[in-house]
C-alpha cells in the first residue's frame, strides 16, 4: 500500500531521516514512535508531500507520490494533527464538508456523509451547527477524525492526535478510534511518543531514533524480541504486563454464568429467574440493551435463604479496553468479573479475572 | 444661537459640502481597501514573510506621521484640487488597512494553516477560505480606522482645494467666526459617527459567529491586542 524505499531527508547539515525502508500494509495501523526530534513526524509529512524528501522514493499503490499532484494527493489522504486545526470560523458541519466540497460533491451527498461521520465518531447530530470553540478537547478530536475521513480516503495520517488530551479522555478516544478502525479499515500511519498508546493501537510499530529505523515489526515481536537496549528502554521494565494490552477485552468475553433481565422487571421475578437458571449474577438491560444495573444473589450467613443485592451503577469495561486496562479496573473495583459494553454503551457480555490470568500465563515469555 | 441660525441659513451650502465630503470619502476608502488588501495579500504570501515583517514595522511607524505632512507633500509634488486631495487620503489611509490585514493574516494559527494544506487546499483556497475569513475581524478593524481617518483628514485636505466640509472650518478660522467653524466640525463629527456605526453593522454581518465566541480573539489574534494598543498610542 505505502512503501518507503531508502528515503532520506536532510535539513541543512542535519540528517532528519536516514535511508528508511518501510512497507505499510493496507488496512493496518502502523505506529511511528521515538523521542522528540527523531524524525517520526518528518516521515509522516513526507507521505502527503508536506515535506519533500531528498533521496529514495515513496510509493502509494505502486505509484511514486512525486508523480501525483500534491493537492490531489492530499485530498485522498486524511490528515489529523495534534492541535487538530479545525477552522474556527466554520461550523462542525462545514469543517467536515471541506474536502467533499472541494471535490464538488452534491449537497445531499455531503449532508448524508456528515451525518454518517458524526454517528461514526459518536457525536450527536446537533453538533453539526456548533463552532469549534464551543467544543471540548475530546469533541474537537472526534470532529478532526471525522473531517479527515470525510472524502473516504484510503489512507489516514495521524500526528499525535491524542497528545493534547487528558489521560482519561485519551484512553476513551483510543478505544473509540479502535472501534472506528474496525469498521472502516483504513491504512493508518500514526505518530506518537507514548509507548502504551503504540502498543495499544498498533498492528506494527516502527521505532525511530536519530532519523534511523531501529526496529520495525509486529507489536508482539517487538515486545518479545527488542533488538537493542534502546528499544528495551523504550518498552520499559514491565514488558510482560504490557503484553497483556495486546489482547482486547472483546477476545475474552464470555456469555456464561449470568442472565440478562429487563430493567422494568420486579426484583422478586428476577430472583425467581436466577434461582431457576442457577446463576448468581443478572444484568438489567433497557430496551436498547443498555446496562442499567446488576443483581447479585448472595447466601446470607447461617440462613438457607438467598438475598438479592441490586447495584444501579456497576463498574463496566469497554469492549475495546485491552486486558491491561480491564485488569486494573477489576483490581480497583475488587470484582472477579465485570460487564462489558461497546462504544454505543450496549451490553455485550462479561469478562472474568481467571481468564485474564490464564492469558497472562500463556503469553509469558521471559 | 448664532450657530443654529447660521446652520439653517446655509443649510444648502453645508449639504453640498457634505456631499463632496462623502464623495471624497467613498472614493478614497474604496481605493484604499482594494490597494491595501492587495498589497497585504502579496506580502503575506508564503516565502515573503521577511518582507512582510519589515513592511509591518514600517507601517507601524508610519501611523505616527501626521496627515498634514502627507497632504503638504502631495501639494508640493502634485498640486492642488480634488484629485491630489483624494490621492493624499488614499496614501494616508492605506496604513491601518495594510497594518491590520497583514498582522491579521500573520496571526492566524499555524496549525489551522497546516491542517488546511494537509487536506489539499490550494494556496488560493487557503487564502480566501481560511486566512482571510479568520483575519476578518482584524481587517474590519483596519477598515474602520481608515474610514475615520479619511473623514477627519479630508477636512485638512481642504487646504489643497479638496473641498468638502473642511472649507467651513478654514473659512471660520480665517474670518474668526466660530459659528461657521463649528457647523463644519459638527457635521464632520456626525458623519464620522454614522459611518463608523454602519461599518460596525457590516462587520457583524460578515464576520463568522464562530470567531465571536469569547475565547476566539485570544487564541487566534493573541498578538493583535498588543498591536492595537500600540496603534492607539501612536494615534
Amino acid at each position: 500500500m505505502i512503501e518507503l524505499a531508502e528515503v532520506t531527508k536532510t535539513f541543512g547539515n542535519k540528517v532528519a531521516v536516514n535511508n528508511i525502508n518501510l512497507n505499510i500494509k493496507k488496512g493496518s495501523i502502523t505506529i511511528l514512535i521515538g523521542p522528540s526530534g527523531c524524525g517520526k513526524t518528518t516521515i509522516l509529512r513526507m507521505i502527503n508531500r508536506l515535506t519533500p524528501y531528498d533521496k529514495g522514493d515513496i510509493l502509494i499503490n505502486g505509484t511514486s507520490i512525486n508523480n501525483i499532484d500534491p493537492v490531489e494527493l492530499r485530498r485522498n489522504i486524511g490528515y489529523v494533527i495534534q492541535e487538530i486545526g479545525l477552522f474556527p470560523h466554520l461550523t462542525v458541519f462545514e469543517n467536515i464538508a471541506i474536502v467533499p466540497r472541494l471535490l464538488k460533491w452534491e449537497q445531499k451527498k455531503i449532508e448524508k456523509r456528515v451525518k454518517e461521520l458524526l454517528d461514526l465518531v459518536t457525536l450527536d447530530h446537533s453538533f453539526a451547527q456548533k463552532y469549534p470553540l464551543q467544543l471540548s478537547g475530546g469533541e474537537k478530536q472526534r470532529v478532526g477524525i471525522a473531517r479527515a475521513l470525510a472524502a473516504e480516503p484510503e489512507i489516514l495520517l495521524m500526528d499525535e492526535p491524542f497528545g493534547a488530551i487528558d489521560p482519561i479522555n485519551r484512553l476513551k478516544l483510543q478505544d473509540s478510534f479502535l472501534e472506528i478502525q474496525e469498521e472502516i479499515e483504513k491504512t493508518v500511519v500514526f505518530v506518537t511518543h507514548d509507548i502504551n498508546e503504540a502498543i495499544k493501537l498498533g498492528n506494527k510499530i516502527a521505532i525511530v531514533n536519530n532519523g534511523n529505523l531501529v526496529q520495525y515489526d509486529e507489536v508482539v515481536k517487538i515486545l518479545n524480541k527488542p533488538v537493542n537496549e534502546f528499544v528495551e528502554n523504550l518498552l520499559g521494565k514491565d514488558r510482560n504486563l504490557k503484553a497483556l494490552s495486546l489482547k482486547k477485552t472483546k477476545d475474552l468475553i464470555t456469555k456464561d454464568g449470568f442472565i440478562t433481565v429487563s430493567n422494568i422487571e420486579s426484583h422478586e421475578k428476577v430472583k425467581e429467574k436466577m434461582i431457576k437458571k442457577d446463576v448468581f449474577i443478572a444484568f438489567a438491560l433497557n430496551e436498547n440493551d443498555h446496562l442499567k444495573g446488576r443483581f447479585l444473589l448472595e447466601k446470607e450467613q447461617g440462613i438457607e435463604k438467598l438475598r438479592l443485592i441490586y447495584n444501579s451503577a456497576p463498574w463496566i469495561i469497554e469492549r475495546q479496553n485491552n486486558l491491561n486496562e480491564a485488569l486494573s479496573k477489576m483490581l480497583e473495583a475488587g470484582e472477579k468479573e465485570l460487564p462489558v459494553v461497546d462504544r454505543r454503551k450496549k451490553f455485550v457480555g462479561v469478562i472474568k479475572l481467571s481468564n485474564i490470568f490464564e492469558e497472562f500465563k500463556k503469553n509469558k515469555t521471559f | 444661537m448664532n450657530i443654529i441660525s447660521y446652520y439653517f441659513n446655509n443649510f444648502g451650502k453645508i449639504m453640498f459640502a457634505l456631499e463632496t465630503h462623502i464623495f471624497i470619502f467613498l472614493v478614497s476608502l474604496t481605493f484604499s481597501i482594494i490597494i491595501g488588501i492587495t498589497i497585504s495579500i502579496f506580502i503575506t504570501q508564503e516565502g515573503k514573510k521577511k518582507i512582510g515583517r519589515i513592511i509591518l514595522s514600517v507601517m507601524g511607524a508610519a501611523q505616527s506621521v501626521p496627515s498634514l505632512v502627507i497632504i503638504a507633500l502631495t501639494f508640493i509634488f502634485i498640486g492642488i484640487g480634488i484629485k491630489p486631495a483624494i490621492f493624499a487620503l488614499i496614501v494616508y489611509s492605506l496604513v491601518p488597512i495594510i497594518f491590520n490585514t497583514t498582522s491579521g493574516i500573520f496571526s492566524v494559527n499555524q496549525d489551522v494553516i497546516e491542517a488546511g494544506k494537509g487536506m489539499g487546499l490550494t494556496q488560493n483556497q487557503l487564502l480566501w477560505k481560511v486566512k482571510i475569513p479568520i483575519a476578518l475581524p482584524v481587517i474590519m478593524g483596519g477598515i474602520r480606522s481608515s474610514a475615520t481617518i479619511i473623514i477627519g483628514s479630508a477636512t485638512v485636505a481642504a487646504v489643497i482645494g479638496g473641498g468638502g466640509l473642511g472649507d467651513f472650518i478654514f473659512i471660520g478660522l480665517k474670518l474668526q467666526k466660530p459659528e461657521i467653524l463649528i457647523s463644519g466640525a459638527l457635521t464632520v463629527s456626525l458623519l464620522a459617527i454614522i459611518v463608523d456605526y454602519i461599518i460596525s453593522i457590516i462587520e457583524k454581518k460578515i464576520v463568522s459567529k464562530g470567531l465571536k465566541i469569547k475565547k476566539s480573539r485570544r487564541i487566534y489574534h493573541e498578538k493583535l491586542h498588543k498591536y492595537n494598543y500600540d496603534f492607539c498610542i501612536n494615534f
